[in-house]
């Protein structure tokens, strides 16, 4: 995390301290769908339908049994022999960087979208100690590896992929299901900020675009899991703040799109989420955004935002700030060229990082006779560049 | 319940096949219609309903009597439905229902003409309705809820079997108006986008064809579709055409167009006069249309914070959220129109720090750095016509119309 800020660290994310399962049981609180009576002879096992897995596309096919997995390690070993005859291992896998051998202790089963749950052995599915361990095991990896960020990135997004699809085969909804699910966001949310800092890539915008369907996606089974155990009435810690999250999303302009529009996401969620603090923040940080009130935005941002919700919302600043650029250019004044200086501070940007995105959007930057940096205004050829913009963390004053 | 004898109860469970027999053998529509209309709870349903419960035999007197026997698929769920229905088992009476009307439906097929479309639409409803009284019976013993879900597979079979080229298409308006409501309590509201496609681009329906009513319905949820992804000028078009094509009598349902139609028309500057939200009880939009008519912005946010809820179940608080810009307008306008009076010669010179008092005033808390930015952004969509002069913090105006009316287009993005 970016310690350079001195914004005080309000509600910052900590994974929710769920109740331990007891430890003297071996399986966990699983929430099953209620046993057909034999009454009901219309409807078969086949028609019984999970709440959390019917827009999930993780499974390929629809479940017609859950399974229990008996998997003891992080990769099923036939797994582990058939990759290392085709050498098909990460280099995190590699043992002793042998491209061809790997060990129970480094090989993490991939994702698999192709097979269905009949082809499947629960000798290949890990059960829920192993995917808790094997998660712990993939967010160490990204604390600690020396690889260049985008390659631990494609390796952790996949694996973790891989231990939610393992999750839905075996209907695994409780509390440790939530809180994992939290750890993939996070996660999903920190490398939304690390990817965009890496400008320069050119597979950039589809690798960003990628973490953010994957993000969306952990998010909305997050939101289902959360409403299941709202019916038993017990409310998660940091539930807010996730759905924050999703408000947030709105900011970026180019994000995939989930179906329907903010207005309608509203209605289907409860008053104490719609009026909790995290929401009233997300909410108003959108309102300012649209209406283009940056002063308030920026104020806003710096004052209030989460760790994780100021990580979720930089990469998306540029964007913001590149529209207050074009609102200047546009209303100021010909013959007074508008200080760069004073529009830093409004935008929570460093002054030459603000000359350098001017220059990105086609405006020319001059300096006036006291030697201060300016921007003319009602240049015409502002454009937002199709690459994308450079990224600039909020810089406080 | 009056002591039924079997003799009684055997009569009117025959009485209730015979009927549905002969209406299909005449194509008598509107008595197979009443037949199946399970939740319409007619004593003439009632009745067969309750000897159900006397003469438990019914399916071998379906099959025995040879008349009643082609329609068994469809008779014995529908009788197992009744009598479920009359139980209060509504999760039963749905399943049963779903599969009697799955074998209507196959009838309905075979049938050349579109006789029995009215019969149809009952089916159409009926699914709906008993889904949902199902998924609240469901709900209330913490089951999952998954039988309007069905509904919503089976209303697509009956809109798959009427969209073609034959006499049939006339309904699938009305089922696609189905499809809505389901897909809208669902939530799932994206789903309704392929249902439009077909209606609207598949060229296989003239929307003229179809009865008013059903396209004031479809005019309705469309309209409001738009609302939710505010293309204004299309959702004004679509509810104002369920406005206009309402029935004169139907109060209740001119009120929810409305529920729409104000925040579309506020969005592209027109206003309802008083008399209209009193008559519709729509009083909750009071408060809005005063705040844009005098620039006051700390009586708009009241009104949304107040009303918050209902706007946000109703799903117009973003649009109406966005009116802010418009009541900023309203207020320079108002500032200048006092200055003009004052002293015309210097009337188009708006200092910033002007805004920044009558602002404060109203009891906003704002200063140079927001005023100005509210200022520029009304330059940029062109509610104010003018410049900023950054350096003598004043806002320069133009001499001629400096604050455009909307005039029915919404503010430009």
């Amino acid at each position: 995390m970016d310690r350079e800020t001195n914004r005080p660290k309000k509600l910052g994310f900590r994974p929710s301290k769920a109740p331990n399962p007891s430890p003297s049981s071996s399986s966990p609180v699983r929430l099953r769908p209620r046993e057909e009576t034999k009454r009901d002879s219309t409807s078969s096992i086949h028609e019984r339908r999970n709440p959390v897995l019917d827009e999930d596309e993780e499974t390929g096919s629809p479940i017609f049994s859950y399974l229990v997995g008996t998997c003891p390690d992080m990769c099923p070993a036939k797994e582990r022999q058939q990759r290392e005859r085709l050498r098909d291992l990460s280099v995190f896998e590699r043992l002793h960087g042998d491209p061809s051998r790997t060990s129970s202790k480094l090989a993490v089963k991939k994702f698999c979208r192709t097979m269905s749950n009949a082809e499947l052995q629960e000798v290949e599915i890990r059960p829920l100690p192993v995917l808790r361990s094997t998660l712990k095991y993939l967010m160490n990896l990204v604390d600690t590896s020396d690889q260049p960020f985008e390659v631990v990135h494609d390796f952790v997004f996949d694996r973790t992929r891989s231990i939610r699809q393992d999750l839905t085969r075996q209907n695994i909804l409780d509390d440790e299901a939530i809180c994992m699910y939290e750890e993939m966001v996070k996660f999903h949310i920190e490398s939304h900020k690390k990817l965009a800092m890496c400008y320069t890539k050119t597979d950039l915008a589809s690798l960003c675009y990628l973490n953010t369907e994957q993000l969306m996606k952990c998010l909305a089974t997050l939101f289902k899991l959360f409403d299941i155990h709202r019916r038993s009435s017990s409310l998660y810690k940091n539930e807010a703040e996730f759905y924050s999250f999703y408000v947030l999303l709105h900011l970026g302009g180019k994000i995939p799109q989930m179906g329907s529009s903010l207005s309608l996401w509203y209605r289907k969620l409860t008053l104490s989420i719609l009026q909790s603090n995290e929401m009233r923040f997300s909410m108003t940080l959108i309102r300012y955004s649209q209406l283009g009130n940056f002063k308030r935005f920026f104020t806003r941002l710096e004052a209030e935002a989460s760790d994780l919700q100021l990580c979720l919302v930089e990469p998306f600043l540029s964007e913001i700030r590149a529209r207050a650029i074009s609102y200047v250019n546009h209303s100021g004044y010909k013959l007074q060229p508008y200080p760069l200086k004073h529009l830093s501070d409004v935008l929570r940007i460093k002054e030459s990082e603000l000359e350098e995105l001017c220059h990105v959007c086609g405006l020319e930057t001059t300096m006036d006779e006291a030697g201060m940096k300016t921007l003319p205004v009602k240049q015409t050829s502002f454009s937002l560049p199709k690459l994308g913009l450079p990224v600039h963390s909020l810089s406080t004053f | 319940m009056a002591y039924l004898s079997m003799g009684e109860a055997h009569r009117r469970i025959t009485d209730y096949l015979s009927r549905f027999c002969d209406a299909v053998s005449s194509q008598d529509a509107a008595t197979l219609s009443a037949l199946l209309a399970i939740s319409s709870n007619f004593a003439s349903l009632q009745a067969p309903a309750d000897a159900l419960n006397v003469f438990q035999d019914s399916n071998q007197l379906v099959n025995q009597v040879e008349r009643y026997a082609q329609f068994a698929e469809i008779l014995s769920p529908l009788l197992r439905c009744l009598q479920s229905y009359r139980l209060g088992r509504y999760s039963d009476a749905y399943v049963a229902f779903e599969k009697a009307a799955n074998a209507f439906l196959q009838e309905f097929r075979n049938w050349e003409t579109a006789w029995a479309m009215e019969a149809v639409y009952i089916l159409a409803l009926e699914i709906r309705l008993l889904a949902e009284k199902a998924d609240r019976e469901l709900s209330s013993s913490g089951k999952n809820t998954e039988k309007l879900q069905g509904a919503g597979s089976f209303l697509m079979k009956i809109f798959g079997a009427l969209a073609g080229k034959g006499p049939k298409r006339v309904g699938a308006l009305y089922v696609a108006c189905q499809l809505f409501k389901v897909y809208f309590k669902l939530g799932t509201v994206h789903l309704c986008r392929s249902v439009i496609r077909s209606i609207e681009t598949a060229r296989l329906f003239d929307l003229d064809e179809f009865p008013v009513k059903d396209k004031v319905t479809y005019m309705y949820y469309t309209g409001r579709l738009e609302v939710y992804n505010e293309n204004f000028t299309v959702a004004d078009q679509k509810l104002t055409y369920a406005l206009m094509h309402c029935s004169p009598n139907k109060e209740a349902n001119k009120r929810m167009i409305l529920k729409y139609l104000i925040p579309v028309k506020l969005s592209i500057g027109i206003l309802p006069k008083q008399w209209l939200l009193e008559k519709y009880n729509l009083m909750e939009y009071n408060e809005v249309v005063k705040a844009l008519k005098t620039g006051d912005l700390r009586l708009l946010r009241q009104a949304l914070r107040e009303h918050e809820d209902r706007f946000l179940r109703s799903g117009v608080y973003l649009v109406l959220e966005k009116l802010e810009l418009q009541v900023y307008q309203r207020l320079m306008k108002k500032i200048y129109v006092l200055q003009k009076q004052k002293d015309p010669s210097k009337a188009h010179q708006l200092k910033i720090e002007t805004a920044v008092k009558a602002l404060n005033w109203l009891g906003m808390d704002m200063d140079m750095d927001e005023a100005e930015c509210i200022m520029a952004i009304l330059i940029f969509k062109n509610l104010t016509k003018g410049y900023i002069s950054h350096k003598n913090k004043v806002v320069v105006l133009s001499k001629q119309d400096p604050f455009p009316k909307l005039n029915g287009k919404p503010v430009s993005s």
